[in-house]
């Protein structure tokens, strides 16, 4: 009784001693967070700063294309996560649960839509309604103009919901494919025991799964469509983004353009919140990692035949066809594109998409390890404030960006940050910190807590345990979320257009600047790199994913 | 989010494998060394620079001769020829920041003292007044300017100049459409022209610098109905790019289009035969000449007030304005030079002498919020 009561003493002493270490050492890295967050919400606060106050021309908004801008907003939302979910959900349980013809290749082959910018993918399917038109004409002759508006309007919304869904659907897939090949063979074996149709247990069991997979996919994809602009500007649907700037810029009215931008914020906000609503409850769900994964039914008859179309239509629309148009161009152009200095250009885009992802993901890390060790509440809270970034528009960013740095020079009363690459780089980290921050906190967060615990009571800092324990421990997970942000930026326009330094060209920036001259076949040559350059990052993306082993 | 399923996957591979280390190095054989470097390399020169201004008491500062800066709206590669030209004749070199006019203005004000830039140009007159009105230009004094640029196309103040012209006219099918039906804007409202007008988005700022002249001529109620009244008689809700207007012309979709010239001249030089196919379909119709003439439009730039090199901007603007530039314009973008006497391209010739409206080109920044009500009054997206 004494032995024992003298040895609980002596290990409260050591644990307390640690914890006091601990407090000591957690605020250091609390105070990092904290400045870095700030630093990281200041851009997007200077914008909303003027929130509350009332803008000139509201009324005239409120009274004029307001319920419009709402409308397209939400027709598009609505349209984009049907089709997405078409696009994604089935050949995710397909390519994970079955055996078909080409199952490989669709596995690998699905991701890649996601290197297609959007603001391409609209160039590309513009000329779905510019062809339509003589279909079109002949319904104005046939049945008059009432039913040419409508056609007219629903072929348009139809192709620019499709072509969105059709780079962006990856989102969805990556995730839906990575939950279903999680999923336990005993759930699913359990499920077709009972006398389960295959119908009835992707519905009844694997779906409801992976429902916050699914979810969490969807916001990602949600996001992109509020914060559109070049796409719905060019197919002539006016969301609440393009009212940001057209109020902002055309009525000369920031205050109400402000508060457009806090209405999308919003919106964005309620999306995240709703998804990690859903995220809570997935980790109670997530069972051992050790149990069998699903074995694939091989399938047969019209059953293979519909899998590989099922599979093929996405790739089709978000891949095959825009890539094949921007061949077609590239063959008509490369001779005049390619020349010294689009390679100057290429090894730039290559190199500052590679630095800042790099950068952003080690970022990530010592933002995501921070909350590890202190994981209070309003640390969190302000962690996810710090993902507003990808949230908004990328011009708004800019401009938070550029008061930002105009105001630091001023303390140097000299051009010392504005204008330079450290301004590119810090708005691509406001914009893609949470691409990065998300999987490093999931990635963290599935390291043993003890491991960390062991190091530290063996004397090493939190940074060495950070560095030695934790980094090695989710090295796969720290590259693949520095090639999601790379690709990310590779494909990114409106901050680098408008932040960049004198004389620096990007791959994107120099397709935006042919195609705003209307020279979209030489503007293809430029795409079509970067959509190459893209498809080889997420090409190593797949290799390290773990759904490749099971061979 | 959608990744925590793969990073969880790659977490718990990474328990049991070595990760694969080295990919990108192996797949991306960058010289990232070098490439930083280079990236950053403007940064480290102006720190550089900064600590040399603040060691010698700003002497650098003021006299970086030798390079101008310019922010600019035109996306033109001929441009770039220009500034090596430039370059060439005097040993002044030319920098350029190409991005939107709006977003170039937000980027001035933000860097305010400290700006880089020496000259701001766009592509239209109403955002050079936006940039007056918000104390980023200044007066220039120059002869030169003042005598060969029109009135008209320059700020009374000086503030800023126009160098190239573009008139906004009506491109018509050639074969369902004779010129003498075409008289003017406002005739495109009436009942004759029902589902036949095309017209790209109210957020170009082509079409909010036209309905700006409108209200100028006709005052803001009428100026609505006439808005109103296209938006009506249009073929299709606006969408796309004025050369997109022309190809629905072209297919018979509409029959007239309201489009700038210069686009005419970029559809029949394109590299693509279905193109050029457009500009044989179409013809160009200059409206209002018997009234207050075509609207047209300046491509221009001033000098912006926090300038370290006033004296080499002002040589660029007046370089702007010599006969050699000025006479590369119509050869390459098709734009109409502002100096009387230069000769204009073949294309250009084969439209035609216009009469254009002589409207004070300020009013057109002075009338543009007010243009952007009118249309989001009138319903035209």
């Amino acid at each position: 009784m004494k032995r024992v009561g003298s040895r609980v003493p002596v290990q409260l002493l050591v644990i307390s001693t640690i914890q006091k270490q601990w407090r000591r050492e957690i605020s250091g890295w609390s105070i990092f967070t904290v400045l870095l967050g700030l630093a990281i919400i200041l851009p997007i606060a200077i914008v909303l700063s003027g929130l509350f106050q009332e803008g000139p021309k509201w009324d005239h908004l409120a009274s004029t294309t307001l319920s419009s801008y709402f409308t397209n907003t939400l027709i598009l939302i609505f349209n984009v996560s049907v089709i997405s979910i078409a696009f994604a959900i089935l050949p995710a349980w397909l390519v994970s649960t079955c055996d078909f013809p080409g199952r490989r290749f669709f596995e690998w082959g699905l991701i890649m839509p996601l290197a297609i910018p959007t603001y391409v993918a609209a160039f590309v399917y513009f000329q779905v309604p510019d062809a339509a038109i003589p279909l079109l004409i002949s319904i104005r002759s046939q049945f008059g103009v009432e039913a040419f508006i409508l056609a007219e309007k629903e072929l348009r919304y139809g192709v620019l919901s499709c072509t969105m869904a059709g780079v962006l659907f990856p989102y969805l897939y990556i995730s839906a494919r990575a939950s279903f090949s999680q999923q336990r063979q005993a759930m699913i074996e359990a499920s077709f025991m009972l006398g389960k149709s295959s119908r009835a247990t992707f519905f009844k069991v694997a779906l409801p799964l992976s429902r916050p997979a699914i979810v969490a996919g969807l916001s990602l994809i949600l996001m992109e469509v509020i914060n559109d602009y070049g796409a719905v500007n060019f197919f002539g649907v006016p969301t609440l983004t393009e009212g940001i700037f057209r109020t902002w810029f055309g009525l000369q009215d920031r205050s109400s353009a402000v508060r457009l931008a806090g209405i999308v914020v919003l919106a964005v906000f309620v999306i995240l919140a709703l998804e990690r609503a859903q995220r809570g409850r997935a980790r109670f769900s997530q069972s051992s990692q050790m149990s069998a994964p699903i074995s694939r039914r091989k399938l047969k008859g019209l059953k293979r035949v519909m899998s590989v179309l099922v599979c093929l239509i996405p790739l089709a629309i978000g891949l095959l066809l825009p890539v094949s148009q921007l061949i077609t161009w590239s063959a008509m152009t490369y001779r005049e594109v390619l020349n010294p200095d689009f390679f100057v250009q290429l090894g730039r885009s290559l190199g500052l998409s590679l630095g800042a992802a790099v950068i952003i993901t080690a970022v990530a890390t010592l933002f995501a390890y921070a909350a590890k060790l202190h994981p209070a509440g309003w640390l969190r809270f302000l962690n996810r404030f710090s993902t507003l970034g990808y949230a908004s528009p990328g011009a708004v960013i800019a401009i938070g960006v550029m008061v930002l740095f105009g105001a630091i020079d001023r303390l140097f009363g000299s051009a010392v940050v504005s204008g330079t690459m450290l301004a590119i780089g810090f708005a691509y980290l406001v914009r893609f910190l949470t691409v990065a921050y998300q999987p490093i906190d999931a990635g963290l967060s599935q390291v043993c807590g003890r491991m960390d615990e062991s190091s530290r009571v063996l004397g090493k800092s939190p940074l060495e345990t950070l560095v030695r324990i934790n980094i090695p421990l989710i090295k796969g997970t720290f590259i693949a979320s520095a090639i999601l942000v790379f690709v990310d930026i590779l494909k990114e326009l409106p901050l680098t257009l408008i932040l960049r330094p004198a004389n620096f060209d990007t791959l994107a920036t120099t397709a935006f600047g042919l195609a705003k001259e209307g020279r979209i076949q030489e503007c293809a040559v430029p795409s079509l790199i970067i959509v190459m350059a893209g498809a080889s990052g997420l090409a190593i993306l797949y290799r390290l994913s773990s759904f490749t082993e099971k061979r | 989010m959608s990744l925590d399923g793969i990073s969880a996957d790659l977490t718990h591979r990474d328990r049991n494998r070595k990760p694969i280390s080295g990919i990108l190095s192996s797949r991306f054989p960058l010289d990232l060394n070098g490439l930083m470097s280079d990236c950053f390399a403007s940064m480290i020169n102006r720190l550089l620079l900064l600590l040399a201004s603040v060691s010698v008491f700003g002497i650098l500062n003021n006299g970086h001769s030798g390079e101008i800066t310019l922010y600019s709206h035109r996306h033109y590669e001929s441009d770039d020829v220009l500034y090596t030209k430039f370059h060439e004749k005097t040993g002044i070199k030319v920098n350029v920041v190409k991005a939107g006019a709006d977003e170039l203005i937000e980027r001035l004000k933000a860097e305010g003292e400290n700006t880089e830039a020496d000259i701001f140009m766009t592509a239209d007159a109403a955002r050079l007044h936006l940039a007056k009105l918000a104390g980023l230009l200044e007066k220039v004094d120059s002869a030169i300017l003042d005598e060969r640029i029109p009135a008209n196309l320059r700020d009374a103040d000086g503030h800023w100049f126009g160098f190239t012209m573009r008139a906004r006219i009506l491109a018509y099918a050639k074969n369902r459409v004779k010129p003498s039906e075409l008289s003017s804007y406002e005739a495109l409202t009436g009942e004759a022209w029902e589902t036949r007008v095309l017209a790209r988005s109210s957020s170009n700022i082509y079409n909010q610098s036209l309905l700006a002249s409108v209200i100028a001529a006709h005052g803001r109620e009428k100026a609505t109905e006439w808005a109103k009244g296209i938006r009506g008689n249009m073929a299709r809700p606006p969408q796309g790019s004025d050369r997109d207007q022309m190809r629905a012309v072209a297919k018979g979709l509409g029959d007239v289009a309201i489009v700038n010239t210069y686009y005419v001249g970029l559809l029949a030089n394109s590299e693509d035969k279905a193109d050029r196919e457009v500009a044989e379909a179409i013809g160009i119709f200059f409206p209002n000449q018997k009234g207050r003439g075509t609207h047209v439009n300046v491509s221009g730039g001033g000098l912006i007030k926090h300038s370290n090199n006033k004296e080499d901007a002002t040589k660029f603007l007046e370089f702007l304005a010599s006969d050699e530039a000025q006479k590369s314009f119509p050869q390459t973008t098709y734009e109409y030079p502002v100096v009387e006497g230069i000769e204009w391209s073949d294309l250009m010739k084969s439209w035609g002498e216009f009469k254009s409206d002589e409207l004070n080109l300020t009013k057109l920044g002075e009338l543009n919020i007010e243009a952007v009500e009118v249309f989001n009054e009138a319903g035209w997206e």
